[in-house]
């Protein structure tokens, strides 16, 4: 789902930098309302753990692998503003210290996965947990992958509408949403299931995990 | 302002030059610059940034080519431009990544700092112990492992994770207040 760099216009990733450390500020007094000798390593903590997540292979049938994310579980773990920031750091630490990802897409990869991610996980879990917790945190899980993949499928196809030369060919990504679209979110609905059923499993382990520490 | 902020501020406005330009001689130029002050690292800063882009640029390029075939226009001028826009972007960064301190640069924020190297070494230990158990499971696996044995190890290497995080937030929790970090 990650966006490398050179994909994505300047008129498309300056006003997303702008939006995102706007989202950064508000999100860092939120949880630093919380913020203490408790709270400050648990964020390091989840960020590591978001970052060791995005490296867990999900084996798919056919040999092939899909990647997790930890959206979901981490949004529901630890709260939408706890898991943004979360998220963002990671993409931010890939892009400027492993030189993994892009620093054009930071914004955009933080919006889509790290924001929007995290808040359709925790509108599902709040919304369905009464009725299944199980099916619940399944969605929480499935739609913090589906959503921004389709978010992300829509920034890129927008591209060649927003920057293109005299001619009319594409300055940046050359496909519109008429391939985007299906070329990236099908693929992470499939995805998305790995991803329910990690949420599940992870949240059931981390509850256990969690009880185990405090008794 | 210190060296690595300065790295830093330099870093960000080359990536913001190289997204404005679209001329295929001035991103080849920028290019050449990044590779002369990359020095007697140059041929090893391409050959890893060519590496990394690899995947995701060849299928674009081949698609689009593909494309531009059925539509009967020419796709080199964009295929150019678009493989040297990535290039010199890949190459920049892990020039800045080489050259530059992060931590320093961003030490303006005492906060952003701690949290950033404390997620970076967890990070570093998770990324050694996650190629540890991928050696682990390849190590003790005669044929290509099944279906069902690579779930457990990724569970099993997940549920490591998530213990090992908990236990790492507690215990930096009780460095941090026994050297009184939030009362200096």
């Amino acid at each position: 789902m990650h966006i490398p760099d050179g994909f994505i216009s300047p008129q498309t990733y300056l006003p997303a930098y702008a939006l995102a450390a706007g989202l950064w500020g508000y999100a860092a007094r939120r949880v630093h309302r919380q913020l203490d000798a408790d709270t400050l390593p648990f964020v390091a903590a989840y960020t590591a753990l978001a970052f060791v997540l995005m490296m867990v292979a999900l084996p798919l049938p056919g040999g092939t692998t899909a990647h997790a994310a930890g959206i979901g579980l981490l949004a529901v773990c630890f709260g939408g503003w706890m898991a943004f920031l979360a998220i963002s750091l990671v993409l931010a630490m890939q892009a400027l210290l492993f030189g993994d990802g892009g620093i054009t897409a930071l914004p955009i990869n933080a919006l889509a996965m790290g924001l929007v991610g995290s808040f359709c996980a925790l509108a599902a879990w709040k919304l369905l947990t009464r009725l299944h917790e199980t099916l619940a945190l399944f969605l929480a899980g499935w739609l913090s992958i589906v959503v921004p993949a389709a978010l992300v499928a829509v920034v890129l196809g927008m591209q060649p509408a927003i920057a293109h030369d005299a001619q009319g060919a594409p300055l940046f990504f050359p496909f519109g949403l008429s391939i985007t679209l299906p070329a990236v979110v099908l693929p992470h609905v499939l995805v998305g299931i790995a991803e329910g059923v990690l949420t599940v499993l992870g949240y059931r382990y981390l509850t256990r995990l969690r009880s185990r520490l405090a008794a | 302002m210190n060296r690595d902020r300065l790295l830093l501020c330099l870093y960000l406005a080359g990536i913001l030059a190289a997204t404005l330009v679209h001329d295929p001689v001035w991103l080849g130029a920028g290019l050449a610059l990044v590779l002369l002050l990359a020095g007697g690292d140059a041929l090893r800063l391409l050959r890893r940034a060519l590496l990394a882009i690899l995947a995701f640029n060849a299928i674009i390029s081949l698609s689009y080519a593909l494309m531009a075939w059925w539509q009967d226009i020419s796709p080199w001028l964009t295929l150019v431009r678009l493989n040297l826009r990535v290039l010199l972007l890949t190459s920049l960064t892990f020039l800045f990544i080489a050259r530059a301190n992060l931590f320093r640069a961003l030490d303006f924020s005492k906060g952003l700092t701690y949290v950033l190297g404390l997620a970076y070494s967890q990070a570093l230990t998770f990324r050694r112990a996650h190629e540890d158990f991928r050696l682990a499971l390849a190590s003790r696996s005669l044929r290509r492992p099944s279906l069902m044995d690579r779930y457990r190890a990724s569970a099993a290497a997940a549920s490591w994770y998530l213990e090992k995080s908990l236990h790492a937030a507690n215990q930096s929790a009780q460095a941090l207040r026994s050297r009184g970090f939030f009362h200096d």
